[in-house]
């Protein structure tokens, strides 16, 4: 029981976020395995506008990212900003002010995306009112961590809280650029960008929601769990400050690479594909950081379920970090954009590592802000393998889907005509639609593990009196 | 050769304001990484910068 801290720290705000940060994750793969049984069985539809794919697809991608995504991070960011500068969150107030308002906005993403209202900007399709409820809510997401960053009785700001605070700073910028709109009604907006322009603004924003939010924010989270859980420091601090840095000056410029082939001027593309391929060596350096931080201690591996989440995320984030550029460069491009080997590198890095990773601090969170052991270890374990295999199945399921399609597309006979049509090629797809949903279906399986493991635990923890007992036990200084 | 000459070619007649705000930030910016690198990877700051990953082993 860790004592000191819960009466050090506000603790509780980051048990309600990691809670909360568990419901979302199944709430949104949930809604992720009915539109993709949607796509190999059509009839799931049944007709009702409100569960269509296009509907629900941003429902999924909202649930995801920012309803699981956005609680994690907060929960880790403030569960680590506080344990890294020793000191209490600069203000509690604000922090329940940050729950509440976040939980609201998701609230209100439920509510909006199935009636149909929407930007039609991916990764950003709420409307204007809910855009300005995120910026406020961000806002002060990132003022409490500064401040609390401001009072601490530490020298050094850890690393961790580097890659958060980068995270906040340029999701700020980001969301509120790309959200730029005139709105009409309460419901309807007008991007302020128009043609190129606004395809170019969508993407900078798109990659660097990937970039920033979903890779700086959890690197955040890598860098402080995985030493944590494996006992030992990280592999080089060096390495982390040049992996920071790195990442913040090259992920800016990926986002033409979105746009190969189309209007934007040709060289933006390709300084897009190039810079793409230059990260390849700060992502990789990053995650042989983490991956070496168990050297000497592999043998955790065999007993320490959580700490497997963490280095397989490792794997697939090294993965993923290869395969991005990888496919961002021209001629590799003209083959995979518009195919589903797009949706199969997203969720090698989404399944692989952002919910990886997040499912590892979440378990650590779970015993270190609940102060007791998980309800079942065993689960742990058949989660773990459940995630791994459901990744798997769905990425390669894409893969072969991908560039099946790709080379359908563009396959010429001899009088030079297209040799497949589009409708050919949706049919050859199926059982590729009905392999990927089967990889989510068994995802979703380990994630209901952990929802129900999760609430066991709080239980647990309630029947034992375990927060109020390290509430009111003794400190020894 | 030539052809590498043409590549790089540059009409600095053309360029806008925007365009020399955005070059000589990003010159400026891709300056102070080349600077940072060299100070992290300077063996005299080897001990100063690593013992820093202690932070998260010591806190408790």
């Amino acid at each position: 029981m860790d004592a000191s801290a819960e009466q050090k720290y506000n603790l509780k705000v980051v048990r309600w976020f990691v809670v909360m940060s568990a419901i979302y994750l199944l709430v949104g793969t949930l809604a992720g395995t009915y539109i993709a049984s949607e796509l190999a069985w059509p009839f799931l539809n049944f007709d009702i506008p409100y569960i269509t794919f296009g509907r629900l697809r941003p429902l999924h991608t909202n649930a995801v990212i920012f309803a699981f995504g956005g609680c994690i991070l907060m929960a880790a960011s403030y569960y680590t900003v506080q344990r890294t500068c020793g000191t209490r969150l600069w203000s509690d107030k604000l922090a329940w002010f940050v729950f509440w308002g976040w939980n609201l906005i998701i609230v209100a993403a439920v509510i909006t995306l199935p009636l149909g209202i929407n930007q039609s900007k991916e990764y950003a399709e709420l409307e204007w009112p809910i855009d300005i409820a995120i910026a406020v809510v961000w806002l002060v997401y990132m003022f409490n961590f500064i401040m609390t960053m401001v009072i601490r009785k530490s020298s050094h700001i850890y690393v961790s809280n580097w890659f958060f605070l980068g995270m906040m700073v340029m999701i700020t910028y980001l969301h509120v650029v790309n959200s730029l709109a005139v709105p009409v009604s309460l419901t309807k907006s007008y991007s302020l960008f128009a043609g190129v322009q606004d395809a170019m603004i969508q993407w900078w924003w798109g990659h660097n929601a990937v970039g920033f939010y979903l890779t700086a924010g959890f690197l955040g989270i890598m860098y402080y769990f995985v030493p944590k859980q494996a006992g030992r420091p990280v592999y080089s601090y060096r390495l982390s400050v040049i992996h920071f840095w790195a990442l913040m000056f090259g992920y800016v410029w990926l986002g033409a690479h979105h746009l190969q082939y189309t209007a934007l001027p040709d060289w933006t593309g390709s300084l897009g594909a190039a810079v793409s391929i230059a990260m390849i060596i700060p992502s990789w350096g990053g995650a042989v950081n983490g991956m070496m931080t168990l050297s000497g201690a592999w043998d955790k591996l065999r007993t320490d379920y959580v700490l497997r989440f963490l280095i397989m995320s490792l794997a697939f984030y090294a993965m993923s970090t290869f395969e991005g550029p990888i496919m961002s460069i021209k001629t590799v491009n003209a083959l995979s954009h518009y195919t589903d080997w797009t949706v199969g590198h997203v969720h090698s890095g989404a399944l692989g590592w952002v919910a990886m990773v997040g499912i590892g601090a979440l378990y650590h969170m779970m015993k270190h802000t609940f102060h007791v052991e998980m309800w079942s270890t065993k689960l742990i374990n058949a989660h773990f393998w459940t995630a791994t295999i459901g990744t798997v199945i769905y990425i390669v399921a894409m893969w072969v889907s991908g560039i099946m399609q790709g080379l359908m597309w563009r396959a010429y006979d001899e009088y030079g005509t297209l040799a497949y049509t589009f409708a050919e090629s949706v049919e050859a797809m199926h059982p590729y639609y009905a392999m990927r949903a089967i990889g989510g279906m068994i995802f979703v399986v380990g994630v209901l593990l952990m929802v129900f493991n999760v609430l066991m635990t709080v239980r647990k923890s309630a029947s034992e009196g375990s927060v109020q007992k390290a509430r009111t036990a003794t400190v020894t200084a | 050769m030539s052809k590498l000459k043409e590549y790089f070619y540059t009409d600095w007649e053309a360029m806008t304001a925007s365009d020399w705000v955005g070059m000589i930030l990003t010159v400026v910016v891709f300056l102070l990484m080349v600077a940072l690198y060299f100070y992290v990877l300077r063996p005299k700051n080897r001990e100063k910068l690593e013992k820093q990953r202690f932070i998260p082993m010591d806190e408790d």
